[in-house]
């Protein structure tokens, strides 16, 4: 049976359709309180910050169509964007900059599965391309929790500037990302 | 950058637009492939985490807090609740979790689990939640590993400092030799054997284990498929596992 893709799922949640949204919600729990739990360091926070992410969705706040790109990449800003509110509102000090690759997954148990870690390479290979300013912006904007006026702020550097290096770190990542995945290995030519 | 309104992708991730911004810039991501190319590119930057599992209660706990804001909200005829199984004994706020448990089953595993405690629960002049005994009831459904095919249950019981635990598995594989299934429970990814056992000709298997003085505040249960019986901490592979909820 052809799996129903998530666009067509959200428009089911539009008309309350609770099965489309715990459909929704099977394909992203792992993902996205993976993500969240690094990002705040927390269980709980993070279970909070996903909670709200699908009361979201399922009340059609910031309702989303397809002309706003894929629908993971929207639950992805909602989910960054419900986390950075929950942190700040916790006044909860944010994991500290030195320590990026460190913040402890709580579960021991947990075993990767194939498209984990396939995607997983994917983009730790992209990533790799990055210079480690652009490295530096992902992670503040995106595991860190910091907005961009917060970067703007520690690192001493005008938000205009900042804004364009995520923007810059962004686009290279979507380059590499395409690469790798379209070639399986990133040719340096094509480089930026 | 071509257009001016690209300068507003970062705002716009960052969730910073005014109401009117944002429907400029949506309108914007619809004619732009570049800008539409980055945040479809956002939608992959989680698996830069490390895999975290939830733990078995928490798409309940969501859910239902989804609808019932839903049904809050929404001026229509509330939807009947679903059918949830119910505590037979007074559970702490967080110790329970739904589980595939029918109320007759668990009530039956905790006649046999709980004993006396039971008993003077049934007793009580006031058979209510206040006056029972200190006993948390915790189950929770077993994640199978990748290459595993079955599936397994387990029920803690925390009465009085002591943990009595219950792990049912069905859809086993059988075991060949010496092996036997060996439950662990860890905390901090420190393993102690808590019982073995083998599985049936219906391929299914449990095993009850009583830790007298539980202080460990255990964080996973585990089972692994052990080579032989009596090893204190595991050799073989984990093959059904979960976060439990340490207790307080
Ligand atoms: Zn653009």
């Amino acid at each position: 049976m052809e799996k129903i893709s998530d666009a067509l799922l959200y428009e089911r949640v539009k008309g309350k359709d609770k099965e489309a949204l715990e459909e929704l919600y099977d394909r992203y729990e792992k993902m996205l309180y993976s993500y969240l739990c690094k990002m705040t360091g927390d269980r709980d926070l993070a279970e909070e910050a996903l909670q709200e992410v699908f009361v979201k969705v399922w009340r059609g706040i910031g309702s989303y169509d397809e002309s706003k790109g894929k629908f993971v990449a929207w639950l992805v800003t909602m989910s960054r964007n419900s986390a950075v509110d929950l942190i700040r509102k916790q006044k909860k000090p944010s994991v500290p900059l030195d320590e990026i690759a460190e913040v402890e997954s709580t579960d021991s148990s947990v075993e990767e599965t194939a498209e984990w870690q396939e995607k997983s390479d994917q983009i730790h290979q992209a990533v790799r391309h990055l210079s480690e300013e652009q490295q530096k912006m992902v992670q503040l904007f995106y595991f860190k929790g910091y907005t961009h006026e917060t970067i703007a702020e520690k690192c001493g550097i005008p938000l205009g500037t900042v804004k364009s290096r995520i923007r810059l770190a962004l686009k290279k990542l979507k380059t590499s990302l395409q690469a790798v995945q379209e070639g399986g290995v990133l040719d340096d030519k094509r480089e930026l | 950058m071509t257009n001016v309104n690209c300068d507003q992708l970062i705002d716009y991730l960052n969730g910073t637009l005014n109401e009117q911004e944002q429907k400029q810039f949506e309108a914007h991501l619809a004619e732009c492939p570049e800008c539409r190319d980055i945040v479809d590119a956002t939608g992959e930057l989680p698996y830069l985490a490390e895999p975290v599992q939830p733990d078995a209660g928490m798409k309940a706990r969501i859910l239902d807090a989804v609808f019932d804001e839903g049904e809050q909200d929404a001026s229509e005829t509330p939807a009947p609740k679903r059918e949830r199984t119910v505590p037979p004994v007074a559970v702490p706020k967080r110790g329970f979790r739904t589980s595939k448990w029918t109320p007759l089953v668990a009530a039956a595993l905790l006649v046999s689990l709980l004993g006396n405690a039971y008993a003077f629960y049934e007793l009580s002049d006031q058979p209510d939640a206040p006056t029972a005994p200190e006993v948390a009831f915790e189950t929770v459904d077993l994640q199978a590993s990748e290459t595993f095919e079955g599936t397994g249950t387990a029920a803690l019981v925390h009465e009085e400092g002591a943990l009595n635990l219950l792990v049912q598995a069905n859809q086993l594989q059988p075991t060949s030799g010496d092996q036997v299934y060996q439950v662990w429970l860890l905390k901090d990814g420190k393993p102690i054997p808590t019982g073995a056992f083998t599985p049936s000709q219906e391929n299914e298997g449990a095993v009850f284990f009583s830790l007298e003085e539980d202080t460990e505040g255990w964080d996973t249960i585990a089972v692994t498929l052990e080579p032989n019986r009596g090893n204190t901490a595991p050799l073989g592979e984990v093959v059904l596992s979960a976060a439990i909820e340490p207790e307080a």
